[in-house]
């Protein structure tokens, strides 16, 4: 046997690299981008020097700290979180058209979030509906998520097809959702203000102490992705293979499942459900890179999930003028065009097994 | 009697499943089956016999009911999952066709009971893959898509894939299905030099009873309440082979090595000829259902000649000497002498 000569030891190649290098650019405008756009006109160069230095006009420094700049470290976060989450449910599902919204993860972190403010709240503390700390929304939510999210995993063990499972998370979805309209039928006028407020959360409505919340919340989920890589790449094999490589594969998929929930969940706390963000970016991902190897799937994912929510957030504002688009909309007419293209393509060869 | 410790070797084992009700579905009890370093084992039995079961057992896939596996010499309950993936490697029928999946990195897939938690490919790991995928042959389809290659170059890769793994048993479930003709010889002869090459323990079932006789060390035949197992020539002259297709109209051809279909005789014929126009025109009237005796008072003799290449067939019937050009024109004249009116109710 001749030795091979030239391996390369790399993490990544000097393509993907360079691919890394545009996105990471193209994130930085848009983020610059996004903090430029709102009602009131600030001059670029005030938003770099205010973001630099802290300082500048005192009216333009609390617009910027106080609302532009959490708004777009949030449509940041949410991207990111979200297409991750995509991600790994299509590889744990094995299935291209799985995601937090399309499969109901999004609508369970809704039902976990209603029980605790409709359900649960008005039993015990009726008057004091708005001191429901934050920390309880967003594990309501990781529950609800979590708990859809296994339903799923149930269901796709007996059941293959892909159309099938798609058909069943867009039933589960229904079901939260009208079991969230009997809890706001049934629920007192306080509660169900404040369930209401909640549900028309978007990305502009989350407050600095959720804003920690929230991100505390996607630095531990993008965490254990990370930490999951190596079992993503197994189980991309399906369940058969990644056992036979000495996977543990129900551990894994607990593993995989509580970053997905943390992650789908703790947006939809915040922000509401926002649709098509987390099957449409994985694909994304893998057409830019050209490869099935989560190291650089994850990383890339992540990059371009934060770059679609802030385009989606820019596009929202519809430059020009004063009114604000909600951010589902435009995800939705941005993500769909994927998913047609998906199941265009499907026809031909399943991207997956 | 063993003269060789055996890698792999089961006792009394009992395969199957437990239902959701806790009741135990056996699918096949009482296997003692072993195999030898460097032995290319093929598991032969008819559809649903267990074959499957068998190897997603003995490849530590699904639990036995009851029984011991001992790999190595170590039960392979007492084997952690890791430490069992190091010594036994699994493909399975089910083709893996992710899109923008490069052979590389499916082949390093192999290197996941080896590799640190992030999987991380050390200058050693990718040699190894490098090897393995050079022994498949598989070198410039480092970079090709699985999804992109053809149903044997994939299998090829699988394997690749299982010697990436570096393990002493690899076990492939039906590796031949849905392959052409030559892509079948082409797996089993991979398989077949990896045995001998590397002192792997390669066990595969398959449906390819005839590649399996030439190119199998051993065979396990999976008789519906019996495994058999031996050197393929072992089972042909203890004639176990006939088991198989007992149910069947099949017929195994204890010279011919090779299952037949059963020909009714619709009459006897002289014959008279050499060599391989002989031989093959021999062929051809047992096909249709002739009984070739030699040359003697038969009503109707065949004369086969070779002169200067050029073959001539000649049929005797009574006083009439006829000639023909081809072997089928003498075949279809035949059966319409030859031609019963069957009844068709």
């Amino acid at each position: 046997m001749t030795e091979p000569k030239n391996i390369q030891v790399r993490l990544f190649s000097r393509k993907h690299l360079l691919i890394f290098g545009v996105l990471l650019i193209a994130l930085v405008l848009l983020f610059l981008l996004d903090l430029f756009l709102g009602s009131v006109r600030i001059p670029f160069s005030e938003i770099v020097r205010i973001l630099l230095s802290g300082e500048g006009k005192e009216e333009w420094v609390t617009i910027i700290y106080k609302f532009r700049f959490p708004k777009a470290i949030t449509a940041l976060l949410a991207g990111m979180a979200l297409s991750v989450s995509g991600l790994q449910m299509q590889t744990v599902f094995r299935n291209p058209l799985a995601g937090p919204y399309v499969l109901g993860i999004s609508a369970g972190a809704s039902l976990g979030v209603a029980i605790l403010m409709l359900g649960f709240s008005s039993l015990i503390f009726t008057s004091n509906i708005l001191n429901i700390g934050n920390w309880a929304i967003v594990t309501a939510a990781w529950i609800g998520s979590g708990l859809i999210l296994f339903l799923i995993l149930m269901v796709s063990m007996r059941v293959r097809d892909i159309m099938t499972i798609l058909i069943l998370g867009i039933m589960f979805g229904s079901a939260t959702t009208a079991v969230v309209s009997i809890l706001q039928y049934f629920s007192h006028e306080t509660s169900l203000k404040a369930f209401v407020v909640w549900t028309m959360g978007s990305l502009g409505h989350v407050s600095r102490e959720q804003l920690q919340v929230l991100s505390f919340s996607v630095i531990v989920g993008l965490g254990i992705s990370f930490a999951s890589v190596k079992l993503l790449n197994a189980l991309l094999l399906g369940e058969t293979y990644a056992k036979s490589l000495g996977l543990n594969v129900k551990a894994s998929r607990i593993l995989i499942f509580v970053s997905t929930s943390i992650l789908a969940g703790s947006i939809t706390a915040f922000c509401g459900p926002i649709g098509f963000v987390g099957i449409a970016v994985p694909h994304i991902a893998r057409m830019i890179f050209n490869t099935a190897d989560h190291k650089i799937l994850l990383s890339g994912t992540l990059v371009l999930g934060g770059i679609l929510l802030l385009f989606s957030d820019i596009i929202a504002h519809v430059p020009g003028y004063d009114t604000i688009l909600p951010i589902n909309s435009v995800t939705a007419l941005v993500g769909i065009p994927v998913v047609v293209w998906i199941i265009v393509r499907n026809r031909k060869y399943s991207a997956f097994s | 009697m063993e003269y060789i410790k055996p890698v792999l070797l089961t006792k009394n084992l009992e395969i199957g499943f437990v239902l959701n009700n806790h009741k135990k579905k056996i699918v096949y009890s009482d296997i003692n089956i072993s195999a030898a370093k460097g032995e290319l084992v093929a598991i032969i039995g008819q559809n649903g016999v267990g074959k499957s079961t068998l190897l997603r057992t003995l490849a530590n896939l699904q639990k036995s009911l009851s029984g011991e596996i001992l790999i190595k010499g170590a039960e392979i309950n007492e084997l952690k999952r890791i430490e069992a993936a190091r010594i036994i490697s699994f493909v399975s029928t089910e083709p893996v066709r992710i899109a923008n999946l490069k052979v590389f990195d499916l082949v390093a897939l192999g290197r996941f009971p080896h590799t640190n938690w992030a999987g991380r490919l050390k200058q050693h790991d990718r040699k190894l893959v490098q090897g393995a995928i050079r022994l498949a042959g598989l070198e410039g389809f480092e970079q090709k898509s699985v999804a992109e290659i053809s149903d044997g170059e994939r299998q090829r890769v699988m394997i690749a894939r299982t010697l990436a793994q570096e393990t002493d048993i690899v076990i492939l479930d039906e590796p031949t299905a849905f392959l052409d003709l030559p892509g079948k010889y082409e797996i089993v002869r991979i398989l077949n030099d990896l045995a001998a090459n590397t002192g792997k323990t390669i066990i595969f079932s398959t449906h390819d009873l005839n590649i399996a006789m030439h190119r199998a060390d051993k065979i396990w035949l999976m008789l519906p309440h019996e495994i058999v197992s031996g050197a393929p020539e072992d089972l042909v002259l203890t004639d176990r082979f006939a088991d198989i297709f007992k149910d069947s109209e099949l017929q195994f051809d204890v010279h011919k090595g090779d299952f037949l279909l059963p020909v009714d005789f619709i009459g006897e014929i002289g014959f008279l000829g050499k060599g391989l126009a002989g031989l093959w025109t021999k062929k051809a009237l047992e096909r249709i259902g002739l009984r070739v005796v030699e040359a003697g008072k038969q009503k109707h003799i065949i004369t086969i000649n070779e002169k200067n290449g050029v073959i001539q067939l000649r049929l005797k019937t009574g006083d009439k000497k006829i000639e023909f050009d081809s072997i089928y024109q003498l075949s279809l004249f035949l059966k319409s002498i030859f031609s019963r009116q069957i009844p068709m109710h």
